[in-house]
């Protein structure tokens, strides 16, 4: 009796099995058409549902029906893409925005990989540089290391020794002077390659005071100059032409932090 | 109007489709004018009931209200007479006899079965609902559904066959 009825709800699952496979949720339907799967019964029932559901659907909207849906429920069809998504104006804006903000990002830092203490006071020095004509510095015709001496005595200003690369050079002229923020600032003319040698105060921690060293030579670039940067004694010292890092390399014993 | 009735068609229950609900009217009525009008009074009704934050909780409940709209609009149109139709079993040619069906062809026929069989009928071959969904829908327990669905199928073949006679296969 009990295997009767089951035969019978069986029978009647299979009687309202669904068109799609996909809508085999209920365990009990699934086992009933996994029995039936291979009776040819079965076969033409479900063949003559995916037909008529087939007809069901090319039924027509009529456009002013079409018009209370919006776009995407009208697109049964019409799944989401890639490309859509990418044509899409806001999602293209945002993209763009995206690029650019990585790109300037990525210059920025690649920008401050080469930066150090001083690196931004050494590039107004070099703007300074260009634009300075020798008869603003006092003649003075001598080696370059012999100035240490008369920063001293005459202006006060400890530890402006020029490095030992440079102070062979000779000298056509020199100068102090305050810069922007009244640090002192020397200024040294050599005739070699028409190179300029500027002395400064390096940068200090503005709490502790302590001085913000950073070792070995490092390059600044400034609208066609090219400036060799190094610390020592609290005073940094930049040599500075018109031109690239090649043509200073050579005056550096052994260039560093590049 | 048009964001309210996007926004109905997105509540959770995912058959709240509302090109497949004017394809239902259509089956229910066999009219698309009549189709029309129904789907449009139940959506301008549940615009109404949206705005008034009243939207009814149970899922397909367009599906509901406009299958009972459809049958009062039908009960003042001229009903068919209560006559036997013939019935055959299923044939392997039967697919290819529904190639020559049009829509609205199958939606005369749907829309003259007497109800409840008119709706699981319609229902069903929208291909949008599984048994459960259409036993709740149309108010029938599973042995009525079979039925009804296996005698449509049988009629509409003795139909198809009275239609579009296909050569049979010996």
């Amino acid at each position: 009796m009990k295997k009767l009825a089951l035969l019978r709800r069986r029978r009647a699952l299979l009687n309202c099995a669904p068109i799609s496979r996909d809508q085999l949720f209920d365990r009990s339907m699934r086992s009933a058409v996994s029995r039936a799967a291979g009776s040819i019964e079965f076969v033409n029932q479900q063949n003559f549902d995916r037909a008529l559901a087939e007809l069901v659907r090319l039924i027509p909207i009529p456009p002013e029906t079409a018009e209370w849906f919006s776009e995407k429920d009208l697109g049964v069809g019409s799944k989401w893409t890639w490309k859509k998504m990418v044509r899409n104006p806001a999602v293209l804006a945002i993209s763009i925005a995206v690029v650019v903000i990585a790109g300037v990002s990525v210059f920025d830092v690649l920008g401050r990989l080469n930066d150090f203490s001083g690196s931004a006071t050494a590039r107004k020095l070099l703007t300074v540089a260009a634009s300075t004509r020798a008869v603003v510095l006092d003649p003075v015709n001598t080696e370059a290391g012999t100035l240490s001496d008369l920063f001293f005595m005459k202006h006060g200003l400890e530890h402006y020794d020029v490095p030992a690369e440079f102070a062979d050079f000779q000298t056509i002229g020199c100068r102090v002077f305050d810069d922007e923020e009244s640090r002192r600032v020397a200024q040294i003319w050599l005739a070699e390659n028409r190179m300029q040698l500027f002395l400064f105060p390096a940068e200090r921690d503005p709490k502790t005071g302590a001085v913000l060293r950073f070792p070995g030579w490092r390059y600044v670039h400034q609208e066609g100059w090219v400036g060799a940067v190094t610390e020592h004694s609290g005073v940094c010292f930049m040599a500075a032409l018109r031109g690239q890092e090649k043509d200073l390399e050579p005056y550096i014993s052994k260039p560093t932090g590049k | 109007m048009r964001r309210i009735f996007s926004g109905i068609s997105r509540v959770p229950d995912r058959k709240q489709n509302l090109p497949q609900l004017y394809r239902f009217c259509f089956l229910m009525l066999g009219d698309p004018r009549k189709a029309q009008e129904v789907f449009h009074t139940t959506l301008h009704e549940a615009a109404l009931r949206a705005a008034q934050g009243e939207l009814p909780k149970e899922p397909f409940w367009l599906f509901r209200d406009a299958r009972w709209r459809c049958l009062e609009a039908s009960k003042t149109d001229l009903q068919p007479e209560a006559i036997e139709l013939d019935e055959h079993d299923l044939t392997p040619e039967a697919a290819s006899q529904i190639e020559h069906l049009q829509p609205t062809q199958l939606a005369i026929w749907i829309s003259n079965a007497p109800d409840p069989q008119r709706s699981a009928l319609a229902l069903f071959y929208l291909g949008e609902f599984d048994y459960r969904e259409i036993l709740d829908l149309a108010e029938l327990k599973l042995s009525a559904l079979s039925r009804y669905l296996s005698q449509g199928r049988r009629q509409l073949q003795a139909w198809l066959d009275a239609k579009h006679p296909e050569p049979r296969q010996v």
